[in-house]
């Protein structure tokens, strides 16, 4: 089977930069940018990303909007480089998707500005919409459309589509090709959101939640997907709460929390720059959270069986062996670990979401 | 190659709108909530009424008319009202389920969506409007002399202005609930005004004055004189088209995409 993303397209929109071609051209450029990003630890602020010196594919200055008081997107300032699969994380009601909502043109910024390979999501929506495919948290297609008809419908919006046959063989969906849209299961919605928002043949996709209700199978083979995006050269902004997905997938992660963008940077830099360590212990004797939380570093607990984990900074083993020692609880089983994004966001978005003394520090 | 000359954007933007009405005349066979009432509802009332006029022929209330005279108008107002008010069925279900929205990320706009629904639901009310003249007068012996001018200036203005009633509806209600609330009582008193249990022709007074100047009144009063070779009164197209304008003018105003 020919994979989805051998099609050929010369899509050479006027005052737009030509799409990149094949895998290896974007192997040679993207990657090591990507690397020398990772071997950097100064681009950990949030405004260091200009530097890596690929053509960005979207750029955000200032982008602020307001909803009644609430500011789901404040001061915030990126860019996307093209061919790269950034990663927007941050906790539920954070402002992720209102800022890709902004990039794709679905809502408009109270100010600030945005720039999608030069256009405006706002005065250039229509020629935007011919590139950009976009995969919504939540939306239904009519209940009796069929898969098939939503994607040959979808296809024939765009100048130059992919072949929805293609498009429903790579997702593994074509089995369910005749079935309407109430009859499918989440993962198959899922899936076939998916496959509306590629069919396009887009230089950028935006895919919010992308594996929320998908088995672990299905996820897998969705990663696997956009793996293959990436060959092809196809940029893709991924919002995620996943933090596992942003570490597989994301060459660059920005992490947002109320409204704020609180880092920028690898996935691997982020957990290794957040400082957070992970230690699992078996206590002689039961010890209290309070007891825990006074041990200098310690942020989060978490108890299973006799088990106690401990998450935190700074040398964490070594503080928690001495503090429970001068109370005559001796700790055996003991694995110490350094932390992962999922730690270092639990981290971040904790000082972040306390006083605005810490979020300065962060 | 550049894909955007003049004439390859018509060409798309056609293709586009096929590939619509190509997808919403599916769906509306299978979900016919326009199809069913719009058609169903006319031609049962059809065969009922030519029924009750072969029992009791001759002239109704002095107009001249018989039952099945009166009635072929009014049952042509009721099919485009059936069908106007299945608008909101799925529209506002399109709009609250985010289809609408998911659309408005594509290079296509939404409202080519509505566009396509409208020219089915047209269709649908092309088809009403033949089975019940045809129906009417080939089976039940309706007199009709049709002019075919002021049918089409009637039929469009009437079309025009309930269907933009229905969009009135589907602009202002929020959700389906809502839609089938308002949709069921506005149908009913439309039901009322058209005549379907009273012929204005056959009462005076001002109930005769409210239905002739109603939405569905005026537009049974304008297709009643078409369909009699006889020029419909202005007032009564002014009528209309003063309610299209004023209908058109609000759903235009009040429409939400999402």
């Amino acid at each position: 089977m020919r994979p989805l993303w051998d099609t050929p397209s010369a899509v050479t929109e006027p005052g737009l930069p030509k799409r990149r071609g094949s895998f290896a051209a974007r192997g040679q450029t993207a990657l090591p940018s990507v690397l020398q990003s990772a071997g950097n630890p100064s681009t950990g602020s949030p405004s260091a990303d200009s530097s890596l010196g690929e053509r960005s594919a979207v750029t955000i200055k200032n982008l602020v909007k307001r909803y009644g008081g609430v500011l789901a997107a404040d001061d915030v300032s990126f860019s996307i480089q093209e061919g790269e699969i950034f990663g927007i994380i941050g906790p539920n009601g954070a402002g992720k998707t209102t800022t890709v909502e902004c990039i794709s043109g679905l809502r408009v910024p109270d100010s600030g500005s945005i720039s999608v390979f030069g256009l405006s999501p706002q005065r250039d929506r229509y020629r935007i919409r011919e590139f950009v495919g976009v995969q919504l948290q939540e939306s239904a297609l009519p209940p009796r459309l069929r898969v098939g008809e939503a994607l040959e419908l979808f296809a024939s919006f765009y100048a130059h589509p992919l072949d929805p046959q293609e498009v429903l063989q790579t997702l593994s969906i074509k089995n369910i090709e005749l079935t309407a849209f109430k009859n499918l299961s989440g993962g198959e919605k899922q899936r076939v959101s998916i496959a509306l928002a590629l069919v396009g043949n887009p230089k950028i996709a935006i895919l919010d939640e992308l594996t929320t209700g998908l088995d672990p199978e299905a996820r897998r083979a969705t990663w696997a997907l956009i793996e293959r995006m990436r060959e092809r050269g196809v940029t893709v902004i991924l919002v995620t709460h996943f933090m596992d997905e942003a570490e597989t997938l994301c060459d660059r992660v920005a992490l947002i929390n109320r409204g704020r963008l609180i880092t920028l940077d690898t996935p691997e830099a982020i957990a290794a720059e957040a400082g957070v360590n992970r230690v699992r212990f078996v206590p002689s004797q039961p010890v209290d959270d309070e007891t825990l939380y006074a041990v200098q570093g310690v942020q989060v607990i978490e108890r299973k069986d006799r088990y106690v984990t401990v998450t935190g900074t700074g040398d964490l083993a070594a503080s928690l062996i001495n503090a429970l020692a001068t109370m005559g609880v001796q700790v055996s089983e003991l694995e110490a670990r350094g932390g992962n994004l999922d730690d270092a966001f639990i981290r971040l978005t904790r000082e972040t979401t306390s006083t605005e003394r810490e979020r300065v520090q962060a | 190659m550049t894909p955007s000359t003049a004439g390859e954007r018509s060409h798309r933007s056609l293709a586009q709108l096929l590939a619509l009405l190509k997808v919403q005349a599916k769906l509306n066979l299978r979900e016919p909530y326009a199809l069913g009432p719009g058609v169903g509802i006319p031609v049962i009332l059809l065969v009922v009424f030519g029924f009750i006029s072969k029992q009791v022929p001759g002239n109704v209330g002095n107009s001249g008319l018989t039952v099945i005279d009166l009635y072929v108008p009014t049952l042509m107002v009721i099919s485009v009202i059936a069908i106007a008010i299945s608008l909101p069925a799925t529209l506002v279900r399109d709009r609250e389920t985010g289809w609408l929205r998911r659309i408005s990320t594509t290079p296509v706009h939404p409202s080519r969506l509505l566009g396509a629904q409208l020219i089915v639901d047209l269709v649908l009310a092309a088809v009403a409007v033949v089975i019940i003249i045809v129906g009417g007068t080939v089976i039940f012996g309706a007199h009709l002399q049709v002019s075919i001018p002021f049918f089409i200036l009637s039929s469009v203005l009437a079309i025009a202005e309930i269907f933009s009633l229905g969009l009135v509806v589907v602009a202002l209600v929020r959700t389906q609930i809502q839609g089938q609330l308002v949709g069921g009582v506005l149908f009913f008193a439309l039901l009322f005004l058209s005549g379907l249990w009273v012929q204005p022709a056959q009462i005076s007074g001002p109930l005769q004055t409210v239905m002739w100047y109603s939405p569905s009144g005026a537009a049974v009063r304008a297709l009643l004189y078409s369909v009699f070779n006889t020029r419909p009164p202005v007032t009564t197209l002014l009528t209309l088209a003063g309610y299209t304008l004023v209908f058109a003018f609000v759903a235009i105003r009040y429409f939400r995409w999402e």
